[in-house]
């Protein structure tokens, strides 16, 4: 159920309302099977919730054929070699590019064999550890100083220069390649304002004080490629990177291999002699391969099969807490949510953990109005705001909305949207308010209407705040204004402008909790819930943890490094 | 000799049945993907379309042309072999799905190859067998699997075989970066036998049915009368005259087998024209989706063809008919 982080994925690329749906059913008959004690391995009733703690496969029953199981996946000591066998949602329309993805699979194949300068730590504040640059300093709020590490190598073995950075980042300014790893810094940055100064570094003058840049350059797909790079069109060989593997074959729509990159920089790493990124059209058959063996790790799966793969020994979970979220946008500037009331009630009408169980199928957290739950400014401190009928039909009454009939749109093909519309409709009915769920065909709701409609819906991955208010909150400025914020007399955007030049953390907390409750008290998003990301994967898979994340399967290993077998 | 060109008049006309149905069915094809809504440009670059790029595609895509003439255009293209490009990918057709076309079909001959033999000894056996203990079981046991929807019947298999119970048998197709289906023959074992249990119940009942009608008729009597071993009059005589009804079974399951490798296809990950078809329909790339449909509705216009004349060509009383 989980999203994208680089928001501007094509939606429908691949229709997971359908898969799940499907799952459901194989999920179903696989429980009733399993209720027919048909094997002893199913004596676990696969209908069990939680993870076991203990989850040490009986060995003898392990469908996987290892001998050794382990407690937890991160335990034991990595083993080198091995092929690790991914599953993913994939089709026709695949591609290749260091610095740009258009579906799931695509982020996975970008990053096992791609890197950007920075990465978030484990609390998502921008470090090196996982980056190219050893260091990035500002000269001021406007003007950065990238340093490379030392003795980084391409996987064809050249050195990565500070040319390499020049032209990585000239690469991702092209506005007509409009590469998602440039989202972010085409507002920013000018390619007059790269300049190389030596081998090593490179200075980034930027248009303006972004004081949160370092996070634009934590992003997956704002990596570094050699000079002269080009999207993937047929030869294995052009696609060079600093990842850990680099690729030897790739038929779009079925498998890419990947092979060790023998100049990789990260000592000891990667692990596996080869990675398979193996394509799936359908959600069943991913879970299948896995428990058939046939695969070690499937990165989303459906909530559907969560019960499935748990009941199965040899196999587990990964449950991350994730920063993507659904949203109903009212838009501010038009009639009924230029009314603050309306916009206020049409919040107090949301039963969010009814939104969580029955949208999310309960693998998600409820949210309050607010995005960049990962953020370290996210204001968590602001209450829970919780359903309550009577003060939204006294909202509306006063705002002379009572008996208020709306259309309330959503696409077809993303999963949740249509389900978050029609439970909203639903729960509207409370308030004694009319909402037409109108779920149509995702071609037409991405449309020429898309983002002028009054009442409408969208998702999202995780960005750290002042990244969100840029992408979606500056109604002038953002690709993506859902709600066309903020409305007249607001200093909402004066507020932004402060903070991206404020470059003492605590002074710009101070800031960003101002604008965090005036989204809270008067905004135009109703954000019910952040989802998880639910992965699944063989235990003989070793270096995956469960924590908050950005990409599914624990930032796919960071391009499969962390991980390896059990030995 | 006059037999022959009544023979050879009667499959002409058949022939140019089958085109004209086939013409009628790329003006219906054409027409309905064109009615798609939403405009394929509009799909292809989604969320983030923009306004200029938009038009620069649809131009590039040749949208701006009048209907008439895109069909004109594309129809020369389906029959001098050169169905275009694909608006997704920007290449040729055929370079893009074209493994994907013999993937199907290999599966589709190889799930026809198996399950008509299986088919016609069930049901002549039935048939000679008729209301014994092994005509009961298996005439109830076609008729629950004929019930089955051919997903069922997939999962039922992928659990039982690969997942839950044994571990025999791949529950997907693994077929290698740039090989056919045949370099994965275990991986076709769970595919094909979901589709043979699909078809083999309907063409055996029919077999079974259309026997036992025969084995009633005066000339198997005859057969009897004269003393021809059983199994004679069962095989020689009796089998020729009921293949007609037989033929016309086989044809149609051949047709619901190239619809039912959608589904089939998705279930064992195989990749054959049904995810092609996912894809192209999801991103309203209308050459492709164009392509595909036709293709299906050759096969079965091919099959039917094909099902007519067996049928005229084995059964004395409508040979002698179109003489």
């Amino acid at each position: 159920m989980a999203f994208d982080p680089v928001h501007g994925l094509i939606p429908g690329r691949f229709n997971r309302r359908q898969l799940i749906l499907g799952s459901s059913t194989a999920a179903a008959i696989a429980a009733a099977l399993a209720a027919c004690g048909s094997d002893s391995k199913t004596a676990t009733p696969a209908a069990s919730g939680a993870p076991s703690p203990t989850d040490a496969p009986t060995g003898t029953a392990a469908p996987t054929g290892t001998a050794a199981p382990i407690g937890t996946a991160a335990a034991g000591t990595p083993k080198a070699g091995g092929i690790l066998r991914v599953g993913t949602l994939g089709g026709a329309n695949d591609i290749i590019d260091g610095q740009h993805i258009v579906s799931k699979a695509d982020i996975i194949r970008q990053v096992t064999g791609w890197e950007p300068l920075m990465s978030f730590s484990p609390d998502f504040v921008p470090e090196y550890t996982n980056g190219l640059a050893k260091d990035v300093t500002a000269k001021a709020a406007d003007d950065f100083i990238v340093t490379l590490k030392d003795g980084i190598k391409f996987s064809d073995g050249k050195p990565v220069t500070a040319d390499d950075v020049v032209y990585s980042f000239t690469r991702m300014l092209d506005k007509d390649k409009a590469l998602y790893g440039g989202s972010v810094l085409r507002s920013v940055l000018d390619v007059s304002g790269i300049s190389k100064i030596d081998d090593q570094t490179v200075e980034l003058k930027l248009k303006q004080g972004v004081s949160n840049f370092k996070e634009a350059l934590c992003a997956y797909v704002c990596a570094i490629v050699p000079t002269g790079y080009e999207r993937f069109a047929g030869d294995p060989a052009t696609q060079v990177g600093t990842g850990p593997y680099m690729l030897k074959e790739f038929e779009i729509g079925k498998q890419s291999v990947h092979v060790k990159n023998p100049n990789y920089w990260d000592t000891g790493k990667p692990f596996f002699d080869e990675v398979h990124i193996i394509d799936f059209v359908d959600a069943d058959a991913l879970i299948n391969a896995l428990l058939a063996d046939q695969i070690d790790v499937a990165g989303d799966i459906p909530s559907a099969s969560v019960e499935t793969v748990q009941g199965t020994d040899g196999y587990k979970v990964l449950n991350s807490a994730g920063g993507g979220w659904l949203t109903i946008s009212m838009a501010v500037d038009q009639d009924p949510f230029t009314d603050v009331r309306v916009r206020q009630a049409m919040r107090l009408i949301v039963d969010r953990d009814a939104m969580v169980e029955q949208v999310l199928a309960g693998f998600g957290r409820v949210a309050n109005d607010l995005y960049a739950p990962l953020d370290a400014a996210y204001a968590s401190e602001l209450p829970q705001r919780k359903q309550d009928l009577e003060q939204a039909k006294k909202l509306l009454a006063d705002a002379g909305k009572s008996g208020l009939t709306i259309d309330l749109f959503a696409p077809n093909d993303t999963a949740g949207l249509p389900e978050m519309v029609q439970l909203f409709a639903e729960q509207a009915k409370g308030a004694g308010i009319t909402v037409n769920a109108q779920v149509i065909d995702g071609g037409t709701y991405w449309g020429d209407e898309y983002l002028k409609r009054t009442f409408a819906v969208d998702y999202w991955g995780t960005r750290n705040f002042l990244l969100q208010v840029a992408a979606g909150s500056l109604k002038d400025v953002s690709p993506y204004p859902d709600d066309h914020w903020p409305p007249a007399g607001s200093t909402f955007e004066d507020d932004y402008k402060a903070a991206l030049a404020e470059t003492d953390d605590t002074k710009r907390k101070v800031i960003t909790d101002k604008m965090q409750q005036e989204l809270y008290d008067t905004g135009g998003l109703i954000i019910p819930f952040f989802q998880n990301l639910l992965d699944a994967y063989n235990t003989r898979v070793q270096g995956l943890v469960e924590r908050a994340n950005t990409l599914n399967l624990d930032h796919y290993g960071r391009g499969w490094k962390n991980l390896s077998f059990s030995e | 000799m006059s037999n022959n060109r009544g023979v050879l008049k009667f499959i002409a006309r058949r022939l140019a049945l089958g085109v004209l149905t086939l013409f009628v069915v790329s003006v219906v094809v054409f027409t309905a993907t064109q009615l798609l809504p939403s405009d394929p440009a509009q799909a292809i670059l989604g969320r983030n379309a923009t306004t200029a790029s938009v038009s620069a595609l649809r131009a590039k895509l040749g949208l701006e042309h009048s209907a008439f003439y895109q069909y004109t255009h594309w129809l020369k293209g389906m029959v001098t072999g050169d169905p275009g490009d694909s608006f997704n990918a920007r290449v040729p057709i055929l370079d893009y799905i074209g493994d994907r076309v013999v993937n199907s079909l290999f599966l589709l001959v190889l799930a026809s190859v198996i399950s008509i033999p299986v088919a016609l000894w069930f049901g002549g056996y039935g048939a000679r067998k008729r209301d014994t203990t092994f005509d009961n079981v298996s005439s109830n046991v076609m008729l629950a699997l004929a019930s089955l929807p051919e997903f069922v019947v997939g999962i039922i298999f992928v659990l039982l075989f690969s997942v839950r119970v044994w571990h025999l048998l791949p529950a997907v197709s693994s077929i290698g970066i740039g090989k056919g289906p045949w370099s994965d023959m275990k991986g076709m074992v769970l595919p094909t036998a979901t589709l043979v249990i699909g078809a083999v119940p309907y063409i055996s009942r029919v077999v079974r049915a259309s026997m036992i009608e025969v084995m009633e008729s005066d000339y198997v009597e005859m057969a009897r009368l004269k003393g021809a071993p059983e199994k004679v009059v069962l095989w020689r005589h009796a089998l020729p005259n009921a293949l007609g009804p037989v033929f016309q079974v086989i044809a149609l399951n051949i047709a619901y087998f190239a619809a039912g490798v959608i589904v089939v296809e998705a279930l064992f990950n195989y990749p054959g024209i049904g995810g092609a078809l996912r894809d192209s329909v999801r991103v309203r790339d209308i050459p492709v989706i164009q392509f595909l449909v036709m293709v299906l509705a050759a096969v079965y216009v091919v099959t039917n063809l094909a099902a007519d004349v067996a049928t005229v060509l084995v059964t004395p009383r409508l040979r002698t008919r179109i003489q």
